[in-house]
């Protein structure tokens, strides 16, 4: 599925072919969500991106997965040889890039890196003091770059940073959107593992409410209802989040980009009562959610 | 002078006389064009205590000093006089090409008095006023005494503001139309009748200078830009008649002579339903990149436009579910002539009469019933049987028929309440029961702190009198320079933003402080022209049902307004207006505000 016009050139890649030594076991095949992880990745990957790439060693074991499959032609060349096949095999004009142990897959988050590409070569949060390559965005073109990193065997991602437009994203932009950074909560220890699972059960939907749209916005949509299925503790922000998923075209013209709040000119109320903005508003179980003209009445 | 051209148009229908008079610079820079002029133009030219269907009552056409500038939603006019519906001010607003033709004359304000012998038009071209006969085009709508005129006049170039039958007969809720455009309230169309006059058709040839040019239209450009963007959507995408359904779902839409605020069928005539089955075209005023105006298409083949108000008026409020017949009644509505929300009050009122049989002459008359919604409304026009006592406004056909109608006949000095339901909108109810002009929902957007979220809209308290007072003002400068209120949100500072708009426009130096104070200076002198008519406190108050009925549906049932609240509120706007605790405005008020009557 497509989530917007915008993102037809887009790509998603996602490495699985690490060697999962401290973890004793394939991570890709790790059961997560009733499915192997590297399945539970690229479906969330996948209600955004047309094309889904994963990349995996030579010889290494995948479940059946939505994706292209394509495999390392030179095996444990560490995340530049990944990035790079993975890259080559895409048909996007750009490539989201991850890895195959990050459970949490955060789209407001993927959104708001693809947002800032038009401009620069390269979107690479820096997160806790540290460059996040394999949760960042790489144009096509700097793909002649990195073969030339694996010839001199430069297998660092960041030294391709200071020769392109790299655009870095700071902290305090990803918590906007990611306040936890689970974005970069990689597994590698069966404790991590064990940690994830328990954080996933806590954030399994466990409530729903209905949005109602109205206007503008309904004819977008071409439906009057969307009933959504949303974590504990869910706020006005997951509610327009799950709400792009469902009703990709809202995207850009009704929702923002980042997928956590509404563009100028809309606004929310939550059961007929009380007119909200603010993407931190608490939701409850069967509240009624409008979206409708910030511009009531005239 | 940049930006006005400093003088105005007098004509005495009755000695068929006319001249031309300068304004002075320091009237223009206080009261601005549109509204402000003319109420500046009412206060002098009108007696004290005028009949509004005397011939002395002067009828005052004003144009603005944005008009004709190229400023997006700027091609509008404002049509003052005493209204009949209220025997205060009238103050009504249009937009088309008359306006733009109307400035290019040379002129910021037309006034007529007199009365003419016999039905006449008025022909205002190359700097003189000519007088036609006009008896063939009686009983002719305004569409077609629009294109009468034009072919006789044998000119495209010419544009037409006319009555239909309703305004001929003094109707008293009939509107001044022009391109399908209407100066819609307080019957201003009936003071046009009551001159015998039928129509001003204009043709200009008058530029408008402005002081920096370029200025101008750097931000002209840059409002169009923003004029396109998301604030606009709803506008732009879907019209106001999208307010129906988001109105149903926050019981707030009049619905049976608000008797509920909720309708059963609002889904089938949403303007999001309409858009669906029976759009035919968007269309827009001159100069405008809005563009808001929804035509649709009615049974009879006709395209029909449609705006919230008159989608509210003829359906919820009468009990009417079919689109079609909507659109029917609005076009009768516009082939006669007629205000759509007082042509809605009133039979709203009259249905509920009838059903409680207390107008035993109009037993079909009933909510919901098409065909006798449809019969009535020619009737009024035609001031003929159960039409004569309806064509005369709800408050005046309650005070006829008496009794518990009296309760339930909802206006505010003798207007017909809009689309807003007060008690679940308690900012509003405020706004509705203080304005000059009766129960208003432009000449301040009260309802706007309502769905703002800024106040819980269901409660009141006194806190609500500034942000009324912070409205009103805001709408007289838009309704004075003049802006389209759609436009508004477009605006990130519009004081300051609309100062220097200004100071381009005319080379005046004028802040966001004068601009404000022009605003409150507007206000205050439309209250002292009802003062001086006549005003007293208990004209600020709201009908009997909305103070003792609670709403019984939707998600604000069991919300009601008790009149301790309602004083309560007013006593937060007076003090917000610096006006005495009834209401009066005192004279150091004045002296603030630099008006000398």
């Amino acid at each position: 599925m497509i989530v917007e016009p915008a993102r037809n050139n887009a790509s998603a890649v996602i490495l699985a072919g690490g060697k999962s030594s401290r973890m004793g076991r394939p991570k890709a095949l790790l059961p997560f969500d009733n499915q192997p992880l590297i399945v539970h990745i690229v479906r969330a990957l996948k209600s955004m991106f047309a094309e889904a790439v994963v990349v995996a060693a030579p010889d290494q074991e995948l479940p059946p997965v939505p994706a292209t499959v394509v495999r390392d032609e030179v095996p444990y060349q560490g995340p530049v040889g990944g990035i790079y096949y993975g890259i080559k095999a895409a048909e996007g004009d750009f490539c989201f890039v991850t890895s195959c142990d990050v459970a949490f897959t955060n789209l407001s988050l993927i959104s708001y890196l693809i947002s800032h590409i038009s401009n620069y070569d390269v979107v690479v949060p820096y997160w806790q003091e540290r460059f996040q390559p394999l949760h960042a965005v790489y144009r096509r073109s700097v793909l002649p770059l990195l073969k030339g990193q694996l010839e001199r065997g430069e297998l660092r991602p960041i030294f391709l940073y200071d020769k392109v437009r790299t655009r870095k994203v700071q902290e305090d932009e990803i918590r906007r959107l990611d306040p936890e950074g689970l974005s970069f909560m990689n597994m590698n220890t069966p404790e991590d593992y064990k940690e994830a699972l328990k954080r996933w059960e806590r954030m399994r939907p466990s409530l729903t409410c209905t949005v109602e749209l109205f206007g503008a916005a309904r004819l977008l949509a071409k439906t009057k209802e969307v009933s959504l299925p949303l974590p504990q503790e869910a706020t006005l922000s997951h509610v327009l989040s799950a709400l792009a998923e469902q009703v990709p075209v809202l995207v850009g013209r009704v929702i923002n980009r980042d997928r956590g709040s509404l563009v100028s000119g809309y606004t929310c109320n939550i059961n007929g009562l009380d007119f909200v903005r603010a993407p931190s508003a608490r939701i409850h179980s069967g509240d009624k959610i409008f979206i409708l003209s910030a511009d009531a009445g005239g | 002078m940049y930006g006005f051209h400093s003088r105005l148009l007098h004509i005495d229908l009755s000695t068929g006389q006319s001249s031309w008079r300068e304004l002075e610079e320091a009237r223009l820079r206080a009261f601005l064009g549109g509204i402000g002029l003319g109420t500046s133009l009412l206060y002098e030219f009108a007696p004290p205590g005028v009949e509004p269907f005397s011939p002395s009552n002067p009828l005052i056409f004003t144009s603005a000093p944005l008009v004709g500038t190229g400023l997006t939603t700027t091609a509008k006019f404002a049509v003052v006089t005493k209204s009949p519906l209220t025997g205060f001010i009238a103050d009504s607003l249009s937009s088309s090409h008359f306006a733009l033709e109307l400035k290019r004359l040379g002129l910021d304000a037309l006034i007529i008095t007199g009365q003419a012998p016999s039905t006449v038009y008025i022909h205002i071209h190359d700097q003189k006023a000519e007088i036609r006969e006009a008896e063939q085009l009686r009983g002719k709508s305004p569409g077609e005494t629009e294109a009468l005129i034009r072919a006789q006049l044998n000119s495209s170039a010419v544009r037409v503001a006319a009555i239909g039958q309703a305004g001929e007969n003094r109707v008293r809720f009939a509107t001044i139309s022009n391109e399908g455009r209407h100066a819609g309230r307080g019957g201003v169309g009936a003071v046009m009748g009551s001159k015998n006059l039928k129509a001003i058709a204009v043709c200009g040839g008058r530029e408008t200078r402005v002081a920096d040019s370029t200025g101008v239209e750097a931000i002209a450009n840059s409002l169009r830009q923003r004029s396109l963007g998301s604030l606009t959507d709803k506008y732009r995408k879907i019209g106001t008649v999208a307010n129906l359904a988001v109105f149903n779902r926050l019981g707030t839409l009049p619905t049976r002579n608000f008797q509920q605020s909720t309708f059963d069928h609002a889904e089938a005539l949403s303007g999001e339903t309409l858009t669906e089955n029976n759009f035919s075209r968007r269309h827009g005023c001159a100069s405008c990149t809005i563009q808001c105006e929804r035509l649709f298409k009615a049974l009879n083949g006709a395209e029909q436009r449609l705006e919230y108000e008159t989608l509210f008026a003829l359906g919820p409020l009468c009990g009417i579910k079919e689109p079609e017949v909507v659109l029917q009644a609005a076009q009768l509505c516009d082939l006669y002539g007629l205000d759509t929300i007082s042509t809605g009050g009133t039979l709203s009122w009259a249905m509920e009469c009838s059903e409680k049989g207390l107008l035993p002459e109009a037993r079909d008359l009933r909510f919901g019933e098409p065909n006798a919604l449809l019969a009535a409304i020619p009737l009024i026009a035609q001031r003929e049987g159960l039409g004569a006592l309806l064509a005369e406004g709800s408050k005046r056909a309650a005070a006829e028929i008496g009794g518990e109608s009296l309760d339930w006949a909802m206006h505010v000095k003798g207007l017909e309440l809009p689309g807003y339901e007060p008690r679940s909108l308690k900012t509003m109810a405020l706004g509705l029961a203080v304005s000059p002009r009766g129960a208003c929902h432009n000449r301040s957007g009260a309802y706007e702190a309502d769905f703002s979220g800024e106040v819980d809209r269901l409660r009141a308290d006194s806190g609500r009198g500034a942000l009324v007072v912070a409205s009103e003002d805001f709408a007289a400068v838009l309704d004075s320079l003049i802006v389209c209120k759609f436009l508004r949100k477009c605006f990130t500072d519009f004081y300051s933003e609309g100062a220097e708009l200004l100071s381009k426009v005319t080379g005046w130096d004028c802040s966001s402080a004068e601009l404000k104070r022009i605003g409150e200076r507007i206000h205050n002198l439309k209250k002292l022209f009802n003062m001086r008519e006549g005003w007293r406190s208990e004209d600020d108050w709201l009908p009997e049902r909305l103070l003792s009925e609670t709403l019984p549906t939707g998600v604000a049932q069991g919300t009601g307004l008790t009149p301790n609240e309602l004083r309560e509120m007013l006593q937060g706007y007076y003090q917000a207006r610096g006006w005495d605790e009834k209401g009066f405005v005192p004279h150091k008020k004045l002296k603030e505000l630099g008006i000398s009557l």
